[in-house]
């Protein structure tokens, strides 16, 4: 290295100083530490008592964690792909030349940008059982007397799976973007070998938003993993009704804070980074089969 | 180019501006008002007052409340001033305070959580500072809520406020049922007939509830004292419910009026568990949309808080206060399950003048008034822990209130365990009392899930604070 060049490395240095220092103290720090409580019995007050592999085989007989773990996985299983599905279409819909279309666009973002709080009260309005605004519509055009929603054991699950497909305005962007990078000359191939609008979005849409499909599965892999406000606004923090809606961040969160268990819950968050992990290297190794990039 | 990069991104400059920025930095910290906030407060530095932070609990009404109170302190003061802090019941944030060095001087509690806080030594015990003060001896207070501070041998801090639940009847249900609406039931097999009379159902559902024991929140521990249960023993710090018949009998009555999907004989109270839970009848609690308020549910066991909610949020309700019906063959007994306390958090900068606040909140005032928390308790409607206090004419006087006063006098009252893990206990009863409902368990295995997992919390919170459960 020469004189200059180390200059200009101590100089770089210097100069991400701020971001690094921030990092290490507000970043790297906490992670290091609720590694080391994860082995360790911890209450925030009390000096940590070091317990070995303790909270992690506990982990493994409390049937609580077994269910926020079904719970979560149910979540997610059902809920990510739902909401890719409902956001392409939502997508290819605002991908229209109608007049008007930006309007159209703010409409379905503005779910977005509600603040999570009063969008889930809200929706705990709608999802009541009786007198609610779901039940009533169901009630007054299809004669049916709804079911309980969120208050039902078997239903409180669809129902979180329902709410989340209202906040898809971000993946909806993401997917417009997408729509925008996609050639016009492939769909006027593809109009003179005579396809229809679907073999178009079969044969040519699809296979060209892949990456964006990729990108936007990781990120609501993750958010669902780690989906907690609604859940916690709407069940007042519980997971009602009998543990239906208790999910692996609310148990977390309990955990910790109703509890004061932080080692026990530092180990439920470090196995929850192996879960996040683990689905996502699956989800990118698998990409190589069906995500197609241009000019591949 | 890479020259002027360089000779612009100088170290000398770096150097310098970073030192500037860093002086600048603390430039503003050395100005930034350390103590005072509010023009009052810093009035009160000028004259050299000690200003100590009180955090309260509560909002709205209740916070009002105790602001109009801590106002007259500090207009009586000249040594002293308290400013109060709006925190909520998150214990948390008092936990990072303490861990942080910064803890309040002051923080009102429930005393649910007062046990395990104590136990990881958040308080300061005040048993002796209490000696000093004739108005705050054991034999005044109630005897349930002088235990409610009390643990591992120590008191806590002083008790503000304590509830208790009765029954409470909407009149005009009665008169459409045929039910005489000043008669009402005082028994459980009374309480079951009523709510058979009462639960009116049509094609859409149910129309008017009768009665709904886990509305408007689960009140598994009442219904278990009702039916004459213990649930814990006091000496041990234990709970004992698992193999309490009592209790038992208790959880098998809430879950008959849970309709059983299998049966076909279901009681005519029967109703469905989720269209029932708590927050799930339709509006809000504090609302005038509360399905008591609007005749959705015709009775429901309350606290004394609603002598202040029913007139703010249902005025025109016609509406009764009775003891809560029980078995006939178990002696009276109420409930009078938590309370509100104030506590010096360990660690506090100001305990002395902390505690000549206390003083002053809870002793009457030298005109011959009452006592500051005498007139909180008034002013939001629940009940003084001091039984001198509560004798007090505008408590007892009342024709609604006074009912929920005369069954603390009358009866013995049962309070929730004093235990570290009550958190725990009371998520734990809500859970299996749900489970209970679904028919996922049954109620001797609710009751021996109950005790043998907050026993096992119980002991693993006195282990995790270095010592065994005495």
């Amino acid at each position: 290295m020469t004189r200059m060049e180390r200059r200009n490395l101590v100089n770089g240095l210097l100069f991400a100083s701020p971001y690094i220092l921030g990092f290490l103290l507000f970043m790297l720090y906490p992670l290091a530490m609720s590694f080391y409580y994860s082995f360790c019995q911890y209450n925030v007050i009390a000096k940590p008592i070091w317990i070995g592999w303790d909270n992690y085989h506990e982990l493994f007989r409390d049937s609580d964690f077994t269910t926020a773990l079904y719970n979560t996985l149910y979540f997610t299983v059902f809920s990510v792909p739902l909401s890719l599905a409902f956001s392409i279409g939502l997508a290819l819909l605002l991908n229209q030349k109608v007049n008007g279309m930006s309007i159209y666009r703010t409409i379905f973002f503005l779910p977005t940008i509600v603040p999570v709080v009063a969008s889930a009260v809200l929706w705990l309005w709608v999802l009541t059982p009786d007198g609610g605004l779901l039940n009533g519509l169901l009630l007054q055009f299809f004669g049916i007397r709804g079911p309980g929603w969120i208050a039902d054991p078997a239903w409180s699950k669809p129902s979180l799976i329902l709410m989340n497909l209202w906040t898809v305005g971000t993946a909806v962007v993401i997917f417009l973007a997408g729509l925008a990078e996609v050639p016009k000359e492939l769909y006027e191939v593809a109009d003179i070998d005579g396809a229809g609008p679907w073999g178009k979005f079969r044969n040519v849409t699809l296979p060209l938003i892949t990456p964006t499909i990729l990108f936007n599965l990781v990120m609501g892999l993750i958010a669902a993993f780690q989906y907690f406000t609604q859940v916690y606004v709407m069940t007042n923090g519980t997971g009602s009704p009998a543990k239906s809606t208790l999910l692996y961040a609310l148990y977390l969160y309990k955990t910790s804070f109703n509890y004061l268990k932080m080692g026990y819950a530092s180990a439920m968050a470090w196995l929850l980074f192996l879960v996040i992990f683990a689905a996502t290297v699956l989800v990118m190794v698998s990409s190589k089969r069906w995500v197609h990039y241009h000019g591949e | 180019m890479d020259t002027e990069l360089n000779s612009s991104l100088s170290l000398k400059r770096y150097v310098g501006f970073s030192i500037l920025s860093l002086l600048g930095a603390l430039f503003v910290a050395w100005l930034w008002p350390r103590e005072a906030k509010t023009p009052e407060e810093r009035q009160a530095l000028a004259e050299g007052r000690v200003i100590i932070t009180y955090w309260d609990r509560h909002t709205g009404h209740e916070y009002e409340a105790r602001k109009s109170l801590i106002d007259e302190f500090n207009r009586s003061q000249n040594r002293i001033y308290v400013r109060t802090v709006v925190i909520g019941s998150r214990i948390e944030k008092l936990l990072t305070a303490i861990a942080g060095a910064a803890p309040p001087d002051i923080c009102s509690m429930g005393t649910s959580v007062l046990a395990q806080l104590a136990l990881q030594g958040c308080f300061t015990p005040l048993e002796d500072r209490m000696k000093e003060c004739p108005y705050l001896e054991e034999k005044d207070f109630f005897p349930h809520a002088w235990k409610m501070v009390c643990f591992d041998g120590h008191v806590w801090g002083i008790i503000t406020t304590i509830d208790t639940t009765c029954l409470l009847w909407n009149k005009n249900a009665f008169r459409k049922a045929g039910l005489d609406p000043e008669k009402p039931p005082k028994t459980i097999a009374e309480l079951e007939e009523y709510a058979a009379k009462l639960t009116i159902r049509s094609a859409a559902g149910i129309e008017q509830y009768g009665f709904v024991p886990w509305q408007p929140w689960d009140q598994t521990f009442l219904w278990g004292v009702m039916f004459g249960g213990k649930w814990w023993d006091e000496n041990t710090g234990l709970l004992t419910c698992g193999s309490d018949p009592a209790i038992i009998r208790s959880l098998a009555w809430q879950q008959s009026f849970s309709i059983d999907p299998r049966s076909n004989s279901n009681p005519p109270y029967a109703v469905d568990p989720a269209r029932t839970s708590q927050g799930r009848l339709g509006g809000a609690y504090q609302s005038a949309n509360n399905p008591f308020y609007t005749g959705k549910v015709a009775m429901i066991t309350e606290g004394e808080w609603q002598c202040t909610f029913i007139p703010k949020y249902a005025p025109d309700l016609d509406w009764g206060v009775a003891p809560v019906p029980q078995p006939e063959e178990v002696p009276p007994i109420c409930n009078s399950q938590d309370g509100v306390a104030d506590a010096i958090p360990s660690g506090s900068r100001h305990a002395d003048e902390a505690w000549e606040f206390l003083k002053w909140f809870y002793s009457p005032r030298p005109d011959g008034r009452p006592s500051p928390a005498s007139d909180y308790c008034m002013l939001i409607h629940n009940i003084p822990p001091r039984k001198e206090e509560a004798l007090q004419e505008r408590f007892i006087g009342d024709p609604k209130f006074g009912v929920f006063v005369r069954q603390l006098l009358e009866r013995p009252a049962a309070s929730f365990p004093t235990i570290p893990a009550a958190q725990f206990l009371s998520d734990i009863m809500d859970e299996q009392r749900e489970q209970l409902l679904y028919r996922v368990v049954t109620p001797e295995q609710a009751a021996q899930t109950i005790e043998q997992a907050t026993n096992a919390e119980t002991r693993a919170a006195w282990k995790l604070a270095g010592r065994i459960n005495p």
